[in-house]
């Protein structure tokens, strides 16, 4: 074997089932394979994978921490960056503890309008997972197809909100603009494409000889094994566990959609890939639905202890200036208390739990991110397989090390 | 369910269930708590409440467990509260495995130490790092950034005075 960068190889001495030295393999943290920056101790038998040690938190940037300097509000924006690949559905999380706490409920526009941005974000997110995972096991057309459709999701999130990619859409109380009539427009011109481009990728992937000799039997996860590893999201139910938080536990009117949920019974490489292509023709069914039900009526709540005034009422009202200055420096206040809500990201289960101390800057924000509990699951899919295999299971996993170190 | 002679308070805060235990006994909690159909820990860690003055804390570090059925579907919280010199509590991973990674994270972050855990360092700091950064009494910024000018400064400071 021999080094290259981002991989050293040491021997330890022990003696593997073939008589050879067992080695020991470093594998990253500067890796293009590791979706990231991930690092590997890796103990090979010849090939074979005999242990496995990840170490992580290269990207720890300390989000948590933060948090707990910033006003209420404030958060929002931090909560963007740690899993970087759905913006939309962090700030949902944080969005929907914080009105959990405070007893708050959003307007329907403003609850349809964040399923919307939920299920466009989960669409992106799998698109870059489609993209990269090809690119590694072969198949390097993927990623100009998906980044192809990522690119319209961009522009419908700069068109809603004014950034491509950390959105701060999603804010307690409700969310940050009205869609505008172009919006509208665009998506609806998305979600009569998107089935179309998502037969294409199955046209490249499903039947693919090389994408399924990279894929099927690798990475075998058992629904049992899945369960008690906690794993969640596409990783659960390529395992053939029917469990998704917009279905067993349904959060920002998702009960009133009509969509399936996505499982498959392969438990492997394979399956979580059948998962998640699932899913993205059931995120364009949920957007189709979105879109021609969207509620007319205000997007956030009618509280002006938690919201701006309006503009116009600025120049007519000394309340409203206060309230204007009041919420800009102070901020608002969240009942002393905690509460925990969950929903469902590209990932799996996506949880904020805040604690609140009463004042205008919570006191523990804790992110249970799904990367970092899927990859304690690393181990157990990749035991026995080959090093080659490593790099098929580790994208399958679809972890964002932003949001496993956040 | 959990004998009454564990449970110290109960309640319901934001429609979330929780329920408070005595730290040395928490992993009869837990256990009693699995076998009821709780299989599923969402998630575990830690409060800072140092100089909390909104509510009455019996220590000031509390530990927290989230615990899911996945068939009912039904949550449960389990606190228990670790007083602030050298908080130390039970590991529960092998009741719970995706335990390993978050006590090693509350070690990590905050000092608790969890007995009997497998290899109980450090995991998202550098092992050489001083301090629990999630500690209330630990500064937001401050510290020396690497590679920077500050930090050529700071190094070279003992030789030119």
């Amino acid at each position: 074997m021999i080094d290259s960068p981002g991989v050293t190889v040491t021997r330890t001495g022990e003696h593997g089932a073939f008589g050879g030295e067992l080695l020991t393999v470093n594998f990253g943290p500067h890796h293009p394979s590791t979706h990231g920056v991930l690092r590997l101790i890796v103990d090979l038998d010849g090939e074979q994978i005999k242990r496995i040690q990840p170490v992580i938190g290269y990207l720890h940037t300390g989000i948590e921490k933060q948090m707990e300097a910033l006003r209420w509000q404030q958060g929002v924006v931090v909560t963007d960056r740690h899993d970087y690949l759905s913006p939309p559905i962090n700030n949902l999380a944080y969005a929907l503890a914080v009105e959990k706490l405070m007893g708050v409920e959003v307007p329907p526009r403003a609850q349809a309008l964040r399923v919307i941005m939920s299920e466009l974000t989960r669409l992106s997110s799998h698109l870059v997972w489609m993209g990269t995972s090809g690119l590694e096991l072969g198949a390097m057309s993927m990623l100009m197809y998906c980044f192809r459709e990522r690119e319209q999701i961009m522009d419908l999130n700069e068109e809603i909100s004014g950034f491509r990619m950390h959105t701060s859409y999603i804010r307690p109380g409700g969310v940050f603009a009205d869609s505008t009539p172009r919006f509208l427009e665009m998506l609806d011109k998305f979600v009569r494409q998107m089935p179309g481009h998502i037969d294409e990728y199955e046209d490249l992937l499903t039947m693919n000889p090389i994408w399924r000799a990279r894929t099927i039997g690798i990475g075998r996860l058992p629904a049992e094994d899945a369960k008690v590893l906690g794993a969640t999201g596409p990783m659960l139910r390529g395992s053939g566990v029917a469990w998704d938080l917009r279905k067993s536990m349904p959060y920002s009117g998702y009960e009133s959609y009509d969509f399936e949920v996505a499982v498959s019974n392969d438990c492997d490489c394979y399956g979580r890939y059948l998962v998640r292509i699932k899913e993205m023709r059931e995120a364009v069914k949920i957007l189709q639905q979105a879109l021609n039900r969207l509620p007319d009526g205000p997007i956030n709540v009618d509280d002006r202890k938690m919201l701006p005034p309006p503009r116009e009422e600025l120049e007519t009202s000394m309340e409203a200036v206060i309230h204007h200055f009041k919420l800009f420096t102070e901020g608002y206040t969240v009942p002393a208390g905690d509460a925990y809500v969950a929903v469902e990201s590209g990932r799996g289960e996506n949880g904020c739990y805040i604690v609140s101390d009463g004042t205008h800057k919570p006191r523990r924000v804790k992110f249970r991110s799904a990367s970092f509990v899927n990859l304690q699951a690393l181990e157990r899919m990749a035991l026995n397989h080959m090093v080659a295999d490593m790099i098929a299971i580790i994208g399958t996993a679809d972890t964002v090390l932003g949001d496993c170190d956040r | 369910m959990i004998a009454d002679d564990l449970v110290i308070e109960k309640g319901v805060t934001a429609r979330d269930q929780w329920v408070t235990v005595p730290a040395e006994r928490i992993r009869e909690v837990l256990n009693a708590l699995k076998s009821d159909g709780y299989r599923l820990l969402v998630f575990l860690t830690c409060i800072d409440h140092l100089i909390d003055t909104s509510r009455e804390f019996p220590a000031r570090f509390e530990i927290v467990y989230q615990l899911r059925d996945l068939d009912r579907p039904a949550e449960i919280r389990v606190r228990t509260f670790l007083s602030g010199d050298s908080p130390r509590i039970d590991s529960v991973h092998d009741i719970f495995p995706p335990a390993n990674w978050e006590e090693r994270e509350t070690y990590d972050m905050f000092g608790v130490v969890f007995t009997n855990h497998p290899g109980l360092t450090r995991i998202l700091m550098p092992d050489d790092w001083v301090g629990h950064p999630l500690r209330r009494d630990y500064p937001v910024g401050g510290e020396v950034v690497e590679f920077s000018e500050e930090h050529q400064t700071w190094q070279t400071a003992p030789d030119e005075a």
